[in-house]
């Protein structure tokens, strides 16, 4: 077995080796016809044809590729130094693969493989929940969307900071003490356990499924953007060496690989942040003086966010930047977003998985101190980042490279080592891409393992085999259902790649606020909750909240980027009707609307809409009422005597974790 | 005596019925109070954002400090419950488990 972990393993890194060359090796010739033959085929077609032909998907190297071909302008496009990067990555590969094998040896048993034994310290698990927090949608995202619309941007991050407060008060201690490896461990209890363990893992399946999703789409979009590797080439590496750590080395692996990200990703932004504060003399006010005074700020949100083309007197467009309302327009969204974001990761099974990995409440307890620390101050020095890049790098640089502002970190890094092609700015950036790209390694295995163990554990030992599996038989199962559950990961996330992935993330949110939320909660606090109430519940959460994301802004509507494309085509028609010529970028993005209003003219919504019906982006605020509401009345209407005298049991186990080791063969 | 009635004994336990009661208390009443104090966030910024125009030093408005400030109530709340959880609730759990032997 040892071996053929160890060969299969270096066959791994060798392949993500193969494949990271054989991207390397084509650019580096450094010719813009070859290196566009890699990015996009089209490229050797006239400029136009190729920038109408690149996907909506912002594909950023595609355009920057072609920009050179029609000569003259500077391409904006951020360019790693492909060595030192290639160089990072692998060695982020290879420590990841030694703990890999190393874990591997210690995975015996099924509580070694979903929990590492219970034998991971609460300061260990802070950091390991802590980093799956820290998300390259935090890392690169946030500082993006600081940098772009100031404060709003800073906003989005109290919601995952306070998430930390339902999860310590109420969700950490009580299931670590009352629970084993799942959610349905939590909820069988009292219930009828195959029911509740098939919906309960139907739900943890279809949380985790869409945001390994969103993920694995970010993740090849983010290589694509940075390196030049092919889309499907960096969904199957990442899923490739997702597959391996949790199929191999279990939870031990998947934890580890996340403390070690966590730590790197840290670091990083300890660096960034300090480098910041350095250049502004760690004077606050002297640096949010310079935000609000900076020109280039001004404008951005003058022209650029509020669109006013002539300034209207009396409005400090600098200190706008440090007012709401930029990014976030709807009152109503916000607070929705926010109840998601305080009950949703609570519910999230990924995490939920972490309170079992430590030997105690006590260390859950702990565990969670130590993440709410960590991630504090990750969210605080993220907004300096942001408020740094606005201010060092200005908001219209950083969006000529990406439209959503998600280049900022890294155009940063590479501003504060020295710039562009200097040998500190190459090693600095090189280093924060790696860092992205363990950050989404690490995120992904947790997910793989959360929805594998629902499945092995949950429908197969509990359900099909009536809890009688021997250990070896139990890890062997939850290998094979890892690998499955990762090689089906890499099959959506390449059939994806057009997808929106914003609506996933939501949709994985929303799900785990209104269905796993309400029924985790009244398993371990109401008496006369039962059977019926967690169906009941968790199906009502679950449909209602995918039901109004499905009808929700979020979608991709056609009817409305025809009539967006429309409103540019009348407006540059009706400028050359005038007389006016009009600058070869004007000329190309008629093209582009002329075919995208064809395209989209006649399309509909996923589920065949023209335009929203609900009008929130995050349904939380319906749909967690809706999901607690069901779990009440279902539970109400088929009371259930047995279910009632059994509360006394899970009553003093979650309060006192008496009987937790036997927690272990309920 | 069956399981059920042992754990129902427990249950029934006096330390039991106390460290239930404090715990809850507790809980409860601290997760309600920081969520309400978490969604005045979107509640004033949207719509009251004049509110959060106000200049309190130099550039730096009410609310950024008022963001910061939920960091501050995030960590303050989680120490305060640290320690009451170390004090108390421990505490009282290990007397329950040594009265039950």
């Amino acid at each position: 077995m040892k071996k053929r972990i160890a060969a299969l393993t270096v066959a791994l890194s060798l392949s993500m080796f193969g494949a990271a060359a054989v991207c390397a090796q084509a650019p580096a010739g450094a010719a813009a016809p070859q290196a566009a033959t890699v990015a996009a085929p089209q490229a050797g077609a006239p400029a136009a044809a190729a920038a109408q032909a690149a996907a909506p998907a912002a594909n950023v190297a595609a355009k920057a590729v072609a920009t050179p071909a029609k000569g003259g302008a500077a391409p904006a496009k951020i360019t790693p130094n492909r060595g030192i990067t290639i160089g990072m990555f692998a060695l982020i590969i290879a420590v990841t693969m030694g703990v890999v094998v190393w874990a591997a040896k210690k995975t015996q048993t099924a509580s070694d493989f979903y929990t590492a034994g219970g034998g991971i310290t609460g300061f260990q698990n802070g950091w390991a929940i802590a980093g799956d927090y820290m998300s390259a949608a935090s890392f690169l995202g946030m500082s993006g969307l600081i940098s772009l619309y100031g404060i709003d941007g800073f906003m989005y991050a109290v919601g995952p900071m306070f998430s930390f407060i339902a999860i310590l008060l109420v969700i950490a201690e009580p299931c670590r003490n009352a629970g084993k490896y799942t959610l349905g461990d939590i909820l069988c209890f009292r219930s009828s356990p195959k029911v509740v363990r098939g919906v309960a893992a139907l739900s943890t399946v279809t949380v985790s499924i869409f945001y390994l999703i969103a993920q694995m789409v970010g993740a090849g979009k983010l290589m694509q953007m940075l390196l030049n590797i092919p889309y499907r080439v960096s969904v199957i590496g990442v899923g490739a060496l997702m597959v391996a750590y949790v199929v191999f080395g279990g939870m031990k692996a998947t934890t580890w690989v996340q403390i070690i990200k966590a730590s790197l990703l840290m670091g990083a932004t300890t660096v960034l942040c300090l480098l910041v504060a350095i250049k502004a003399g760690f004077n606050p006010v002297r640096f949010f003086t310079d935000v609000v005074s900076n020109s280039a700020i001004q404008e951005h949100v003058r022209m650029n966010v509020l669109k006013d083309v002539i300034a209207k007197p009396g409005v400090d467009y600098g200190q706008r930047f440090l007012e709401p309302g930029l990014f976030l327009k709807n009152p109503l969204d916000q607070i929705s977003l926010g109840l998601a974001w305080a009950l949703g990761a609570a519910g999230l099974p990924h995490i939920l998985m972490r309170f079992f990995t430590v030997p105690s409440a006590k260390d859950a307890r702990k565990s969670i101190i130590v993440a709410l620390f960590l991630n504090s101050s990750f969210f605080f020095m993220i907004s300096v980042i942001g408020f740094g890049a606005a201010l060092y790098l200005t908001p219209q640089a950083i969006s000529a490279v990406d439209k959503g502002g998600n280049m900022a970190t890294l155009l940063l890094a590479q501003h504060m080592g020295g710039g562009a092609g200097s040998l500190g700015g190459d090693i600095f950036l090189a280093f924060i891409c790696a860092v992205a790209f363990a950050t989404i390694l690490a995120v992904v295995s947790g997910l793989v393992l959360a929805a594998s163990a629902a499945i092995a554990h949950d429908v197969y030992v509990n359900i099909i085999k009536d809890g009688k599996a021997d250990q070896q038989l139990q890890v062997k199962v939850a290998r094979i259902t890892s690998l499955f559950v990762g090689t089906s990961a890499i099959v959506m996330g390449l059939m994806a790649e057009k997808e929106n992935v914003v609506a996933l993330v939501a949709l994985a949110f929303a799900v785990a606020a209104s269905g796993n939320f309400p029924v985790i909660m009244l398993s371990l606090f109401w008496r006369k909750f039962n059977t019926a109430g967690i169906v009941s519940g968790l199906v009502v959460g679950t449909i209602s909240a995918l039901t109004l994301v499905m009808v929700s802004p979020v979608m991709t509507y056609p009817k409305k980027i025809a009539a967006d494309a429309k409103k540019v085509v009348e407006t540059l028609e009706k400028k050359q009707a005038g007389g006016a010529v009009l600058a070869e970028k004007e000329v190309q993005a008629l093209e582009k609307s002329r075919t995208e209003y064809v395209k989209n003219k006649d399309g509909k919504s996923m589920v065949g809409l023209d335009a929203p019906i609900f009008p929130l982006k995050n349904p939380g605020i319906v749909s967690v009422p809706l999901g607690f509401l069901a779990a009440v009345f279902g539970c109400l209407l088929f009371r259930e005597r047995r279910a009632e005298e059994m509360f006394d049991e899970i009553d003093v186990r979650q309060n006192t974790g008496i009987g937790i080791a036997s927690a272990a063969d309920h | 005596m069956s399981e059920q009635q042992q754990w129902q004994a427990i249950a029934n336990h006096s330390k039991f019925i106390e460290l239930k009661r404090k715990k809850r208390n507790f809980l409860f009443s601290w997760w309600i109070i920081s969520t309400i104090y978490y969604l005045l966030l979107p509640v004033i910024s949207g719509y009251f954002p004049e509110a959060f125009r106000v200049k309190v030093i130099g550039p730096i408005n009410f609310g950024y400090l008022f963001i910061l400030s939920q960091f501050v109530m995030a960590i303050g709340v989680a120490i305060y419950y640290a320690h009451v959880a170390n004090k108390t609730f421990d505490r009282l759990t290990k007397q329950l488990l040594e009265a039950l032997q």
